[in-house]
């Protein structure tokens, strides 16, 4: 993340809004890491960001594995508002819209040769 | 105020209310727990949530709690030291998917009182994370709930408070209203 970036912090912070929209455009959710390596911001900053999110019910997390994934709360009031304001905003980050374009989230057979 | 060692959900929920509201806070007893309240014998938890009707100050709230012996572990989050119960207070307002619940029913135990979603919004509370999520073990509660308090269940506000999610939401699967509204058969 570039510290002469110049876009406006919308939700408060410039790791809150990709966070944010990074998770818009994810179907599933993403772990903290893959969330982070997303945005190209460190795993530290994604989890206090998530955790901030997650006690306002914005966001929500479940465990799998040894991992968390963590998505947009869809049960929040104001979730299909705040989904259709995410993804307007992804067309001002077209480096986030770019990664999660090349991101597989569809099943893949395991062994099958990339 | 003292809680016993043995206090039940339903104890330290009583007197966590109580001791709120004699500190001038609303705070209304939802989530998992308001369905534990109402199907104690078929749910349980170690959570006890509640949402404080208008934002409060956090040392209200600690110093309220500190009567009872619960400690601030965490912003919104507190615990005792003997007692399994963990008193959580998630941020409101109170919601339950699109709609705000700006009434509740209010039970009175001697001189204690709890604020508690009605039987209808513990329904479609628990139905609601069914939908969401799919989570099976909340579509059992819905209906052991809507079951239990069969006379006291809103069956036609649900359905139509349904219609309402659907039409914000149209990702949400129809078919599980079906397969709720069945089962209660």
């Amino acid at each position: 993340m570039r510290r002469d970036d110049l876009r406006p912090a919308v939700f408060g912070t410039a790791t809150r809004d990709r966070v944010l929209i990074r998770l818009a455009l994810s179907e599933n959710g993403l772990h903290v890491r893959e969330l982070a390596r997303q945005i190209q911001t460190s795993p530290n900053a994604v989890h206090r960001v998530v955790i901030a999110l997650e006690r306002a019910g914005v966001v929500v997390s479940r465990p799998v594995g040894t991992t968390r994934i963590v998505l947009l709360n869809r049960r929040w009031y104001g979730a299909v508002e705040l989904r259709a304001l995410l993804e307007r905003l992804a067309s001002a980050y077209p480096e986030v819209d770019a990664r999660a374009r090349t991101f597989r989230e569809r099943p893949r057979r395991i062994g099958k040769p990339l | 105020m003292t809680l016993a060692d043995g206090a039940a959900l339903v104890d330290v929920a009583f007197a966590a209310c109580t001791v709120l509201a004699r500190a001038g806070e609303t705070a209304v007893l939802c989530g998992g727990s308001a369905a534990a309240y109402y199907v104690p014998d078929l749910y349980q938890s170690l959570d006890i949530d509640f949402v404080v009707e208008v934002g409060a100050a956090p040392h209200v709230v600690d110093r309220a709690l500190a009567t009872l012996g619960y400690a601030r572990v965490t912003e919104g989050y507190y615990r005792h030291a003997t007692l399994r119960y963990a008193l959580a207070f998630p941020i409101g307002p109170l919601a339950i998917g699109r709609e705000f619940v700006t009434s509740w029913r209010t039970d009175r135990r001697a001189d204690l009182l709890l604020h508690v979603y009605t039987p209808t919004d513990v329904v479609r509370d628990r139905f609601l994370h069914y939908w969401a999520w799919g989570d099976r073990t909340a579509l059992d509660v819905a209906l052991a709930v809507a079951r239990t308090h069969a006379a006291e269940v809103d069956l036609d506000a649900f359905a139509a408070w349904t219609r309402r999610e659907l039409a914000a939401d149209a990702s949400y699967d129809p078919s599980r209203i079906g397969r709720f509204l069945s089962s209660l058969q």
